[in-house]
């Protein structure tokens, strides 16, 4: 059974400390940020050692007034499977991270 | 004799999953401008009807799909995804479609049970 909340705390230690809430967008760093975060967010999961596949994305987005809507459906085992989200910002841009979590079944 | 058809039957297939999302595209916003009251609706309209038509293929997968839309104004914005499976027959689909308004991404992956 998925535990959100022990999902959810691993990715935003990982985001702050990834992104610095200093550090301004970047259009040159900005692949390698999103590639740090997806990954190091994967390996910490893995580390849990639960039976599960995961799923890790992230959308980094320059902030600059332009509207962006993100939706997510998931045709799964409602009682075994889930997803968390987090959200986060400073001053020059915006990073959503969804990390879905499937039982595997052994 | 039934080994040899096995493929086609258990194997996520990207681009008949890549035409499902295409299509799906097309009828929620094609030929529409970014409208802010209308974008939750559309990614709504989006992800479902993706879905349904990927559970239509009757695989024995669960199916993960996500939408991003973005109106276009000079913004930058980068995605990254990441996955731990079993690659021999899990996979994932992604289209990024446009107009002259705004971006839509969307990734449809599938894990094998």
């Amino acid at each position: 059974m998925v535990n959100n909340p022990t999902l959810c705390s691993p990715e935003a230690h990982q985001l702050s400390k990834e992104s610095d809430y200093k550090v301004d967008y970047n259009h040159n760093k900005v692949n390698q940020w999103t590639a740090t975060i997806v990954e190091q967010s994967l390996t910490h999961l893995v580390k849990l050692g639960k039976t599960y596949k995961y799923i890790v994305t992230c959308a980094v987005m320059q902030k600059s007034g332009a509207g962006l809507h993100t939706a997510s459906s998931c045709f799964w085992d409602t009682t075994t499977d889930g997803t968390c989200t987090v959200r986060w910002e400073n001053r020059t841009m915006n990073c959503i991270v969804n990390v879905f979590a499937i039982a595997v079944v052994l | 004799m039934d080994e040899f058809q096995s493929g086609e039957e258990t194997s996520f297939v990207v681009e008949e999953v890549s035409n499902i999302i295409k299509e799906a595209i097309e009828s929620a916003i094609g030929g529409n401008a970014y409208q802010h009251s209308k974008v939750n609706q559309w990614t709504t309209s989006v992800v479902e009807q993706t879905l349904s038509q990927l559970t239509k293929l009757g695989k024995p997968f669960k199916y993960i799909v996500t939408c991003v839309i973005m109106q276009k104004n000079g913004a930058g914005l980068h995605t990254a995804s990441s996955c731990f499976w079993d690659n021999t027959c899990d996979g994932n689909c992604t289209v990024r479609w446009e107009n002259k308004t705004m971006y839509c991404i969307v990734s449809a992956f599938g894990l094998a049970i």
